[in-house]
């Protein structure tokens, strides 16, 4: 099979993928306990206006016009508006998804960088000191609670010395002062704001290529070809980052896919610690206060997203290890 | 006897307590919720903030099954939602387990179906929440308690009946008299207090938390306490601050001041950015120095008539005129905005008298009026919503009012600000106001004393104002709100109509642990459902429960009630 048709048939899966994960999620927000509109209704409505509220969201429909309806909303991109805010779900995203992005985008490359780098060394200096720190701090990243980090760095760096502001993406109440979002991230005041949250959440994710980088490593180096790289009297450095590093990077590609994906469903704890304004605590606030269409179409987005990056990733595989067939 | 600290078992109190030292990082969770912290419950979940709001994480039982009574259910919010109510509800629940033996259940609710299994589905036996915020009791206690509310989403959740109530509250209502409604509400309150359909657990505060080096002169109206139209306007800033600096745990939902759930968080906001016919003072009382109409009468039982400012103008440098009144007015009632349709109810229709005076007719007699209605509805341009064909749901971006405050820029999730209107009749001090989203209570602490904020808006009532409250940079002020803990039996259940049970249920709750242990003594004891802070409107001269176990098993064996070897109760046959 090529890869014409690799492609066609993984488009096809990703479809029937995307309206089951559609339809667990109808599903699931509708077998949740509790009443939708009882955030949106005030205690002081009459039972008359409650109803026709709940009307007016079409919740007294049966479920599976409500269904139907959803599934052709779906194929338009059409997630309806908010019960809260009455905006369309699709600007909800678009104020809440780029915050989280520039946020989480710039962690995942400080931690891949760093992870990546450190595992390529503490593979290849197997049974050294500095091996068992890095892979002891790899865990320790991966154990320590991240919001009880980010509280730890806030404490310190913000509350003590005061280097590193303690909330949000700018300083407080200086709303209103940016003319668009690239004029607001492209300031040293956000970029300030940026460091903490985006190190905390880096020391986090780093520890898992790192891991995985190690032991790809500790594989890769057993193999024949780097004896007969060292043989060829190739220098050390070239065989570690050359050779060795480049053939144990495909686990971390799947890996990257992945987190990346997972990315874009942001991080509630950090995002709650750090007042950051991200889509991850708007999901779960959607989630808590029964805001179907957000929830719905945040989780749809998060779904897609880690979808379609795992698809790229078994393009990438062949592309980068021609031994990889598309069968 | 009132119950000691010590009289509460230790191992019982720490057992119902003890999730609370988890408290701080569920919270983290982006779940302190509604008003969790604890303003009213507001129909919100309050997030507001507050958001927040988990699902059920279990129940707990206090199980004597050998009673002829039925299991009881006491409905409890998640610890997450509002920790200190969770805790005081295990405890109360194991004290009715223990000490009287109720064959108990505790079941964990997410605050939304909470809400609904209490006030839509009555299935329930015992409920516990903050009461809404209100500025005129009596038209609150007539949608709880009147006889007509029992089916299901009325309002009388309770399903106490009582006929010479109704008869009462309605004679209140309709009463023009001020005077005679002070005798009619202390009345309406001893019949309530002696047959305890509802008891306040905690009269809880209002509280100003503030910076001290930068803002002062903090002073509460009834409703909305030290976030209120009163309080602002009397604000005074220290040194060089100009602004006012708040902080909410949660963005607002909306910038549409129909279409909002009542939630204090845009209560507050939109309090400044609008006008309303009548505003009151820190007496409660209308005053028309501050208010949108300088002059109002009753012509009759069911006819107001108010004179209106001149000289006023919306946001948007358009005049303010009586014909934008009455069609606020008539607007809310032909659109049957659901925000406002209890106010609508009242409501038959406004017509302009002249260029000052507006006229309105209502659909029955409403006696507090002004505290009812025209204190309530905010006054909207003619000229921005005329053509909105379906109010409640409109998607606001830029709210135009003519209150001291005019919109700025709302950041969604991040900041919402708004300046000072310079043309208004009651002119803030500072000149402008914003709201910091910040989830985090230390966050928020570390910023108040430092001076990046300057204010509490929020009303968290927690160990963390308990510690900081003394800093030489905080300034705090508390006052004796309306609202309260209640705890509600649900007389349709079997032996909760009984009267006796209920008031030995009452003696049973430990008020002063939950108040000293739980909330760190900042409420006080609650002893009477219409609050001293309704002034006037409040009587001392009601039925006072002792809080002990004693009395209650003494009360209930008066009534006939025995307890098998096993400790179990036993109705009498």
């Amino acid at each position: 099979m090529g890869k014409a048709s690799f492609v066609v048939r993984r488009t096809l899966q990703l479809v029937v993928t995307l309206w089951a994960v559609g339809t667990v999620l109808f599903g699931l927000f509708r077998l949740m306990p509790g009443d939708p509109t009882s955030y949106v209704i005030s205690s002081q409505m009459t039972q008359e206006a409650r109803r026709q509220l709940i009307e007016s969201y079409g919740l007294n429909d049966p479920l599976y016009i409500q269904y139907f309806r959803f599934l052709e909303n779906l194929v338009v991109l059409n997630f309806g508006q908010s019960f809260h805010s009455n905006q369309p779900v699709t600007d909800v995203i678009a104020t809440y998804l780029p915050n989280t992005l520039v946020l989480m985008l710039t962690a995942f490359v400080i931690a891949y960088a760093i992870g990546i780098t450190l595992g390529v060394l503490s593979g290849w200096y197997r049974g050294s000191r500095f091996e068992r720190s890095t892979v002891i701090t790899a865990l320790t990243a991966r154990s320590v609670p991240t919001f009880y980090v980010g509280l730890i760095v806030l404490w310190i760096f913000g509350a003590t010395f005061g280097v590193i502001p303690m909330s949000g993406m700018t300083s407080l109440g200086t709303g209103g002062q940016s003319t668009g979002f690239l004029d607001m991230v492209f300031t040293m005041d956000f970029v300030r704001h940026l460091i903490a949250p985006a190190a905390v959440l880096a020391f986090y994710y780093m520890g898992y290529p790192l891991l995985i980088m190690r032991s790809s490593m500790l594989e890769v180096l057993s193999e024949d070809f780097i004896d007969v790289c060292r043989a060829k009297g190739l220098k050390e450095r070239t065989i570690m980052f050359k050779h060795a590093a480049r053939n144990a990077l495909l686990p971390i590609i799947t890996a990257a896919a992945i987190a990346l994906g997972y990315a874009v469903g942001g991080s509630v704890l950090i995002e709650t610690v750090f007042a950051w304004p991200g889509i991850g605590r708007e999901m779960v606030r959607a989630v808590l206060r029964r805001d179907f269409p957000v929830a719905q179409g945040t989780f749809i987005v998060l779904a897609s997203t880690i979808i379609f990056l795992n698809f790229l990733a078994d393009l990438a595989y062949g592309y980068l290890d021609p031994r990889v067939t598309y069968d | 006897m009132v119950l000691s600290d010590e009289d509460v078992n230790r191992r019982k109190f720490l057992k119902a307590t003890t999730a609370g030292g988890t408290a701080g990082l569920t919270a983290l969770a982006g779940c302190s919720g509604g008003d969790g912290g604890d303003g009213g419950d507001g129909g919100d979940g309050g997030d507001g903030n507050d958001s927040s709001e988990d699902g059920s994480d279990g129940g707990d039982e206090a199980g004597n099954e050998g009673s002829n009574l039925p299991t009881y259910t006491y409905v409890n919010n998640a610890q997450s939602y509002n920790p200190p109510r969770h805790d005081a509800i295990n405890l109360i629940a194991s004290q009715f387990g223990d000490e009287l033996g109720l064959d108990m259940e505790v079941d964990v609710l997410e605050w939304g179906t909470l809400f609904s299994r209490v006030s839509q589905e009555y299935n329930y036996s015992f409920a516990t929440w903050h009461t809404f915020f209100v500025s005129e009791p009596v038209t609150e206690l007539n949608n709880l308690f009147n006889s007509g509310n029992t089916d299901p989403g009325e309002g009388n959740y309770s399903g106490y009946e009582n006929p010479d109530l109704d008869e009462l509250m309605g004679n209140y209502l309709g009463e023009p008299d001020a005077d005679t409604r002070i005798d009619q509400c202390h009345e309406i309150q001893q019949i309530l207090m002696d047959d305890v359909p509802t008891m306040p657990i905690t009269q809880m505060p209002q509280a100003a938390i503030f910076n001290s080096n930068q803002v002062s002169n903090w002073q509460a109206d009834l409703a909305n306490g030290f976030n209120s139209y009163w309080t602002m306007i009397n604000l005074e800033m220290e040194g060089d601050t100009s602004t006012l600096k708040g902080y909410w745990p949660e963005t607002l939902s909306t910038m549409n001041v129909l279409g909002h759930n009542d939630e204090s968080k845009h209560v507050y906001q939109f309090n400044m950015m609008y006008d309303f016919l009548v505003q009151l003072n820190n007496n409660a009382e209308p005053d028309p120095e501050v208010s949108l109409a300088t002059d109002w009468n009753r012509v009759d039982e069911t006819t107001m008539e108010y004179t209106i400012r001149t000289d006023h103008s919306w946001h948007d440098g358009e005049d303010l005129t009586a014909e934008d009144v009455a069609f606020t007015y008539n607007y809310i009632n032909d659109n049957e905005v659901p925000l406002y349709s209890t106010q609508s109810q009242y409501i038959d229709s406004a017509e302009v008298v002249d260029e000052e005076t507006v006229r309105i007719n209502m659909a029955e007699a409403l006696g507090p009026f002004n505290l009812a209605v025209a204190n309530l509805l905010p006054i909207i341009p003619e000229h921005m919503w005329a053509d909105r064909d379906n109010p409640s749901q409109a998607n606001i971006e830029e709210p135009v009012g003519s209150g001291p405050m005019m919109f700025d820029y709302w950041e969604q999730g991040s900041e919402f600000g708004m300046v000072k209107f310079d043309d208004h009749f009651a002119p803030v001090s500072f000149e402008e106001r914003f709201w910091r989203v910040i989830p985090e209570a230390s966050t928020v602490w570390e910023n108040l004393i430092n001076g990046e904020l300057n204010y509490e808006p929020f009303g968290r009532i927690d160990r963390q104002l308990d510690q900081n409250q003394d800093n030489e940079n905080i300034g705090t002020q508390f006052q004796t709100a309306p609202t309260f803990w209640m705890f509600t039996p649900n007389e349709r259940q079997e032996g909760l109509g009984d009267v006796q049970m209920r008031k030995a249920l009452v003696e049973a709750i430990p008020r002063t642990a939950i108040v000293d242990q739980i909330l760190f003594g900042f409420p006080e004891r609650g002893f009477n459902i219409v609050s001293p802070a309704f002034g006037p409107l409040h009587t001392e001269d009601v039925t006072e429960y002792e809080e002990s176990i004693d009395a209650a098993r003494s009360r209930l064996e008066e009534a006939g009630y025995t307890w098998n070897d096993d400790g179990a109760i036993q109705a009498p046959e």
